[in-house]
């Protein structure tokens, strides 16, 4: 959640991140990070599973699209649910899934979150690419 | 009052004629063409096969539900306008919105939980107000209370991540059982044993929210640490998983019965035609004196009939809707 509002803090509007994860590995709880930078209630993100894209209108009056992936088996669907029209659009966009979507179409910021065990307790193991390092420890 | 509901915010088209003479609601017909077999192969519902088979079938499902009675004798066309599969959602919204353009009649627009929470009167009087609704659906877990028919629904908690009905289905699907999950589960976990495995509860004291997306870890830790013979293994996991979902449900409506005082309860959607939810629910219900509402199964899931009950309040209230209805993916009640 507290990486999640880190990246956050550093989107602005057109990006787009792809996030990759089993089930269970916390990429719905990473996007309530994220939404809290953009001032939106945590509470308003849920699983998107359902309706594969929700739109959260921010603070700032910039809307994040959360998108979910999860039911989907290829990029032919992803497309029949217009997922473009969301990627590099006025809004930030949020992929979860993104494994759905065929190689080298998630160019942007992607992050990959693992289930590991540290120091002997059950944690996360958080890779973010494609941010510019400074940026991130500037924040 | 002759009113026509349209319901295709996810994978079924439904269309129902609603007859309401003041207190006296009788449905005249509920049509649900499932798209259960189309979507059965994917584990899951696609979304453009999903609007691609509403666009086929709304016609033949309306005038199925219409049955003689001609559209002119219509008071009203309800439409759900959300939340829901975009695309799905505009199939039924854009029919409606013609029909009534072309006609002349007065378009209405529901929120597709409003209908859930209204399904406990579409059987007889219904629950006197107030009254506690709890939706458990593939799409939704939530809690209101509701003090009218309209716009007095006011949410005490909701899931926060995963809905219960979507926990079931993610479930079914590691232990390789097909969709939908609800019902496969639910016949799987009475040959398992309910108390062999102890999954979290995730009560979160303090809210009427709810939490699955641990209890879906959990299930998922479990089955990686135990690998093996599955037959067995799962049939446990099952009706443990099934126990652990089951008691938050139930302890939380108790809890809202209990901190509220209101002694009587509906549960709708999807998931409350589940046999061990309903059996602990009547249990519940017995045992604190409150009177339990579950419609029948057909008034649980999707249907249009729920949509035309709330589309007639709705009508009374004059709040009726134009050419620019927009259906929307994501709609808080």
């Amino acid at each position: 959640m507290e990486a999640g509002r880190r990246l956050g803090q550093l989107l602005k509007p057109g990006d787009t991140v792809y996030l990759f994860g089993e089930l269970g590995s916390g990429k719905t709880v990473f996007v309530k990070g994220i939404a809290s930078a953009l001032g939106i209630p945590e509470r308003e993100i849920t699983s998107a599973s359902f309706t594969i894209v929700a739109e959260h209108l921010g603070q700032s009056g910039i809307s994040l699209y959360h998108a979910d992936l999860y039911r989907l088996e290829n990029l032919e669907q992803a497309e029949a649910i217009g997922i473009e029209e969301y990627i590099g659009s006025d809004g930030i966009a949020v992929i979860e899934w993104a494994d759905r979507l065929p190689p080298g179409y998630a160019e942007g910021i992607r992050v990959e979150i693992r289930r590991a065990r540290v120091a002997g307790r059950e944690g996360r193991e958080i890779i973010i690419e494609g941010l510019d390092e400074k940026d991130w420890h500037n924040s | 009052m002759l009113i026509l509901g349209i319901d295709t915010s996810c994978d079924d088209t439904s269309a129902a004629l609603l007859d309401v003479e003041g207190p006296a609601v009788n449905v005249v017909s509920n049509v649900i063409s499932s798209q259960f077999e189309i979507h059965k192969k994917y584990g899951g519902i696609v979304p453009e096969l999903a609007s691609r088979r509403h666009l086929e079938m709304i016609w033949p499902v309306v005038r199925e539900a219409l049955g003689g009675t001609g559209i002119e004798g219509l008071s009203a066309i309800a439409v759900c306008k959300g939340p829901g599969l975009i695309g799905s959602l505009l199939v039924g919204a854009s029919f409606g919105k013609s029909v009534c353009f072309s006609k002349g009649i007065p378009l209405v627009g529901v929120n597709h939980l409003e209908g859930h929470i209204l399904s406990a009167f579409l059987e007889g009087a219904g629950p006197g107000f107030p009254f506690l609704s709890l939706i458990v659906s593939g799409g939704h877990t939530s809690l209101y209370m509701v003090e009218g028919f309209r716009k007095k629904f006011r949410e005490l908690g909701r899931s926060r991540d995963d809905a219960a009905g979507e926990a079931y289905d993610k479930v079914a699907k590691l232990l390789g059982l097909g969709y939908p999950g609800g019902p496969k589960i639910d016949a799987l976990s009475r040959e398992g044993d309910p108390k062999s495995i102890r999954f979290p509860r995730a009560y979160l004291p303090g809210t009427y929210d709810f939490s699955f997306s641990g209890l879906k870890t959990a299930v998922v830790n479990f089955l990686r640490d135990h690998p093996g013979p599955a037959d067995e293994r799962n049939r446990d996991v099952a009706a443990s998983f099934q126990a652990a979902v089951i008691d938050v449900l139930v302890r939380k409506c108790e809890w809202a019965i209990r901190e509220t005082g209101v002694r009587r309860l509906s549960v709708s959607g999807g998931v409350a035609s589940n046999s061990a939810l309903k059996e602990r629910m009547r249990g519940m219900a017995e045992k604190r004196g409150v009177e339990l509402f579950i419609p029948s199964p057909v008034f649980c899931t999707d249907n249009a009939a729920m949509i035309a009950f709330a589309g007639y309040h709705h009508l009374l209230a004059s709040e009726t809707e134009g050419p620019d209805l927009n259906p929307r993916a994501y709609l808080p009640l």
